[in-house]
């Protein structure tokens, strides 16, 4: 179809649209009498309300009166321009003329949703549409840029979801960089004995996968790493990666760990991280078994070779006292550098997912359930980890005094649906507790008693595990925990007393047991603030990182380019964070396979004869869009770098930038429109 | 925790009928049924309603089987269902109080040494039936000078709210005795109201009777009106907690503040002076009503451990989780009831918890504790000797 210019001389003529929404917005505006008094205003042709405007035939609407009424302006006045702009815009470029000529108005999320009067409501969006009414006239044919997109992907965080990201996104044959800020990846799902609602072995389905991180051609894994600092927009993201020492060659080390064997530490001494204290390593070590990279790594805080403290910069002396007996072991391989310092690495990609994960509750922060204070009251991961085979007790429950529990308590909802503390529900600790309870039980044939609220099992697979663990013969007792102390009539062996209310029997329940096992619930990442600054993203007030849109948009964010994949978004299970991460890596494919971005042309430029050449905007740009030419003396806009913010029109003293969809004469003929009065 | 940190309580007018209504009632819709109340209640275990059934029954509409029951006679508005509810519902300070009046209006005759008390704070404006003229007597025996606001005839910094068991009982006066020593010590400028002070009132507003409380608040707020001052302290916790949520809707301005709240605040200035070493070893009881009520958990240690050669030790529970010693919310007269019902003494309960500290001194901050403590100490077994005492007992003996 040839497209339609409209000419100069040629009369303005603008088609209005209102939607009902169904009843979203017909409910609360009277969209009929919206549509008779914008038929009165200037320039409109045809004025109409319709009840779904984003529908098939809505669409056709709008094409077959741009044809039979010669519109050269459409205002669809709709929901947020974030769902329906492109929808509009395509069908009125679909009947021929510049997309730029649409103008949508929300009166949804900006006006029926937000309001209860209704001829309030109804007088409000009459004022919204006189607005675009008397804006769309000044706009003007506007051309999509379109942008290369680099096609290379930076993921951050190297969990179940990060791996599962990446995995996807390499086997694509897409070049993957892989940053995490531990020394090897696998993040909680790698401390998890088995998982629920199947029971098979956390590490037996996660191992492979990181192997495969590990050996593949287009992955770049960089462990205990972290990302310094974030440049760009999507399609050109520059991103500046720290490596922090871990006194390895990486690329000479084959994990072969004589170097641990050999440490003048003859026993391990210092806490394991990976078993959250409850094992112990020595100064140089090998996070655990099945770790990727499996490359030692050396703590200077501990390590005999490094003067004792950090310097104020976050570095470690060499002190050269130890005999160094690692490197001996190490021999020709001379995988051992002491000397190494912080590596930084600058990279350019074009998408970045985010995958960080999250923290668990600390218990301490409710005192009455003894964390902290009693040696016998666990958090669930480090239960995790007594029950694992690759454990500090390799497997064996047992509690701090070696004794073997016959009576556990598990606690539900520590750190979750609590105004004190959290107020959302972690959704995973259910489940995880029914699964531990299983697993305790199966373990030492222990009397096991789930403190709950609310059992929430939803999902496949899920009631029916709940109902397996009843049928074990577990105590399920509705009510939670109220308190935990030393039970009085116990001697040294550190049994403490659960007390709760059971609410279906209206009892209050005083339980002596041995162990007691705090169900702790998901935190956003303590890091969660600093990357949401980093990464420009949107955090909720919770401090997850939000999604664009909580139903549509649930992998996206408000900065274009970069997804959301795992807990770091909300508190999810393993199928939920590799499904999401699934769809993370298809979001970014998408972007990259189309091979380039297209620009909304809401770029600025300078009006060459009016610029005084002042530079005052050039600093200002967050993008560095603007340079300066030396020989016209005169400033220029960079329209592939330009992202439409604006900052440069507001300073430039002269008034000399101008941009696209908000120039002056379309913001002032809107502001009238307004403030124009409307019909009482 | 979160209903404590807000100090906004439901007005005057509330009733059980419209409390659903109110911003607090609302927070009751919200509760989710866990028994977090019922289980961390000291005497939970005794009663027909637990608290959250006393919610689930309010939300039904099923409050009448609720007032005809004597669950609410066992609560002591100790503040420990409140503190830890994880919906952040006010039950001891808003629902619980609505209830009890409920029950003192349907229950006759109520236990009588409980009865007599209400009677006495209502016609002699002290619980135990003392003559109000007798209130300011303890001064002579002060040592130091205690000025008198009806004499002074100035503005003071601090209106010292003296309260009745601090004015009357000996071993309370011993309380008002070591805050005058350590007021005089920190060269405050205060003054308290005399024969003119009546009982704050908030054992009657706590447990049954609002009317008994609002008479007596109204009295205290317009002696405070006929006088200018700028804060007031008093050493009495329950007093304090109704100074700081109550009396601000009968129209008190001026900030309130517990001795122990008021003297760290000037413990920079304090610290110099207590030069004798005590040599004790100390555990501090948390009073429900500067604690759980208030959040004030710090100060109390703060105090002690500036002590010289003072050693603080924790009991089991402390802090959010400390035991209540069974005196607030008319407990206080309810002992004879309770023994009658077979019920545990919950000050027994505190004090053995103390014993196993294996401390020298069971520190309190709170008037009630001091009697409530010796006499269970008179019953617990203990082989080494433990005694009570008020935190300001001890700074005012530290006093060089």
């Amino acid at each position: 179809m040839k497209p339609i210019v409209p000419k100069k001389h040629e009369p303005v003529r603008i088609g209005y649209y209102i939607c009902h929404c169904g009843t979203n917005i017909a409910a609360m505006v009277d969209v009929e009498a919206v549509a008779k008094y914008v038929a009165t205003l200037p320039n409109v042709a045809v004025s109409r309300h319709y009840k779904y405007m984003c529908s098939d035939p809505g669409q056709e609407l709008i094409q077959q009166d741009i044809r039979e009424h010669r519109l050269n302006r459409i205002v669809v006045e709709a929901c947020s321009p974030l769902l329906h702009e492109h929808t509009f815009r395509k069908a009125t470029e679909a009947a021929g003329l510049n997309p730029f000529y649409c103008q949508m108005v929300n009166t949804r999320e900006h006006n029926s949703w937000v309001h209860t009067d209704r001829a309030e409501a109804t007088r409000k969006a009459m004022a919204l549409a006189h607005a675009a009414i008397e804006r769309v006239p000044h706009h003007k044919s506007l051309e999509v840029k379109k942008v290369p997109i680099n096609p290379d992907v930076l993921i951050v965080g190297g969990g179940i979801a990060g791996i599962h990201a990446a995995l996807t996104l390499a086997n694509a044959g897409k070049m993957v960089y892989l940053v995490e800020r531990e020394p090897t990846i696998g993040g909680h799902m790698a401390k998890f004995d088995k998982t629920y609602p199947t029971l098979d072995c956390a590490m037996c389905v996660l191992s492979p996968k990181m192997a495969a991180v590990g050996s593949h051609p287009n992955i770049h894994l960089w462990t205990y790493s972290e990302v310094a600092k974030v440049d760009g927009y999507v399609g050109n993201f520059q991103v500046t990666v720290r490596r922090k020492p871990r006194y390895i060659v990486e690329d000479l080390c084959t994990g072969c760990q004589e170097c641990v064997a050999a440490c003048v530490f003859k026993e391990p001494k210092f806490p394991d991280e990976f078993n959250l204290g409850l094992g112990k390593r020595k100064p140089v070590f090998l996070p655990f078994a099945q770790a990727i990279p499996p490359i030692v790594m050396i703590d200077p805080e501990v390590c005999l070779n490094f003067k004792r403290g950090k310097n104020p910069d976050g570095t470690h002396t060499v002190s050269d006292k130890c005999k160094k007996t690692c490197v001996q072991a190490c021999g020709d391989r001379k995988a051992i550098d002491f000397k190494q310092t912080e590596e930084t690495k600058n990279i350019t990609v074009g998408t970045i997912v985010m995958a960080t994960g999250f923290k668990i509750f600390d218990a301490r922060r409710t005192p009455f359930f003894g964390y902290g204070i009693y040696p016998n009251v666990y958090n669930a991961l480090e239960v995790e980890r007594l029950i694992n085979a690759s454990g500090p007790t390799e497997g064996e429950i047992v509690l701090r005094n070696g004794q073997r529990p016959k009576k556990v308590a598990i606690v539900h909802c520590v750190g979750s649906r609590d105004e004190n503390t959290n107020r959302w529900c972690s959704r995973v600790c259910c489940l995880y507790s029914l699964k531990l309870a299983h697993l305790i039980k199966e373990h030492t044939d222990a009397e096991v008693y789930n403190f709950y609220i609310d059992m929430r099992t939803p999902g496949k697979g899920m009631e029916e595990f709940y109902n397996r663990v009843a049928e074990e013969g577990m105590h399920l007792i509705r009510g939670k925990v109220a308190d935990v102390y030393p039970d009085p009539n116990d001697g040294a062996t550190g049994r403490v007393v659960v007390q709760a209310e059971d609410t279906l029997t209206n009892k209050i329940l005083k339980i002596p047991v041995d162990m007691v096992v705090l169900s702790v619930g998901l935190e956003p990442h303590p890091e969660a603030d600093n990357l949401r600054r980093l990464f420009n993203l949107s955090c909720s007030s919770e401090g997850w990182f939000l999604e664009r849109h909580v139903k549509l948009a649930p992998v996206s964010t408000f900065t274009d380019g970069i997804f959301l994949a795992g807990c770091c978004q909300g508190p999810k299970d393993i199928p939920d964070s590799v499904a999401q991460a699934g769809a993370a890596a298809a979001e970014a494919m998408a972007l990259i396979d189309k091979g380039h971005i297209e620009q909304e042309p809401n770029t600025a430029y300078i009006l060459a004869d009016e610029c005084s050449g002042c530079k005052s905007c050039i600093p200002l740009c967050p993008y560095s869009a603007i340079s300066f030419d030396e020989s016209r003396q005169k400033a220029i806009i960079n329209e592939a770098l330009c992202k439409g913010c604006g900052t440069c029109v507001a300073a430039c003293p002269s008034g000399s930038i101008v941009q696209n969809l908000f120039e002056d004469d379309e913001i002032f003929s809107e502001i009238e429109g307004l403030l124009a009065p409307v019909p009482a | 925790m979160v209903a404590t940190r807000e100090p906004a309580v439901v007005d005057r007018t509330t009733t059980l009928e419209t409390l659903l209504q109110t911003p607090a009632g609302k927070r009751m819709m919200t509760c989710i049924q866990c028994g977090t109340c019922g289980g961390t209640c000291p005497y939970g275990d005794t009663m027909d309603f637990s608290p959250r059934l006393v919610i689930n029954m309010l939300r039904g509409g099923f409050m009448d089987e609720v007032i005809k029951s004597e669950s609410l006679l066992q609560c002591v508005a100790c503040y420990a269902c409140m503190a830890k509810c994880p919906r952040g519902i006010r039950l001891t300070d808003v629902l619980l109080p609505l209830v009890k009046e409920q029950v003192l209006v349907t229950h006759t005759p109520m236990p009588a040494e409980f009865q007599k008390s209400l009677e006495n704070m209502n016609r002699y404006g002290n619980p135990m039936g003392e003559s109000p003229r007798k209130r300011a007597a303890w001064t002579a025996t002060a040592g130091v000078k205690i000025p008198i606001m009806a004499e002074l005839k100035r503005e003071v910094d601090v209106l010292w709210f003296v309260e009745c068991y601090t004015s009357f009982y000996a071993r309370g006066q011993d309380n008002s005795r070591a805050t005058a020593r350590l007021f005089n010590a920190l060269g405050v400028d205060f003054a308290i109201l005399g024969n003119e002070e009546k009982c704050a009132g908030e054992c009657g507003q706590l447990t049954w009777e609002s009317g008994l409380f609002e008479s007596l608040a109204e009295y205290n707020m317009k002696v405070f009106n006929k006088y200018k001052f700028r804060r007031l302290v008093t050493g009495d916790a329950h007093a304090y907690n109704a100074f700081h949520f109550r009396y601000p809707m009968f129209g008190l301005t001026q900030p309130a503040e517990h001795t122990t709240q008021f003297l760290a605040r000037h413990l920079d200035r304090l610290k110099p002076m207590l030069k004798k070493p005590l040599d004790l070893t100390v555990t501090y009881h948390d009073a429900c009503c500067l604690g759980r009520a208030t959040g004030s958990y710090d100060e109390g240690r703060a105090l002690l451990q500036a002590i010289p050669g003072v050693k603080l030790v924790e009991m089991v529970h402390n802090r959010v989780n400390s035991l209540c010693c069974g005196g607030g919310g008319g407990g206080m007269w309810l002992d004879t009831y309770y023994k009658q019902k077979g019920m545990d003494r919950l000050s027994d309960r505190r004090v053995k918890e103390a014993i196993a500290t294996g401390a020298d001194v069971l520190a309190v901050a709170c008037p009630y504790e001091i009697s409530r403590f010796e006499d269970a100490l008179k019953v617990v077994p203990h082989t080494k000797p433990i005694v009570v005492r008020d935190v300001v007992e001890l700074l005012a003996e530290s006093l060089a």
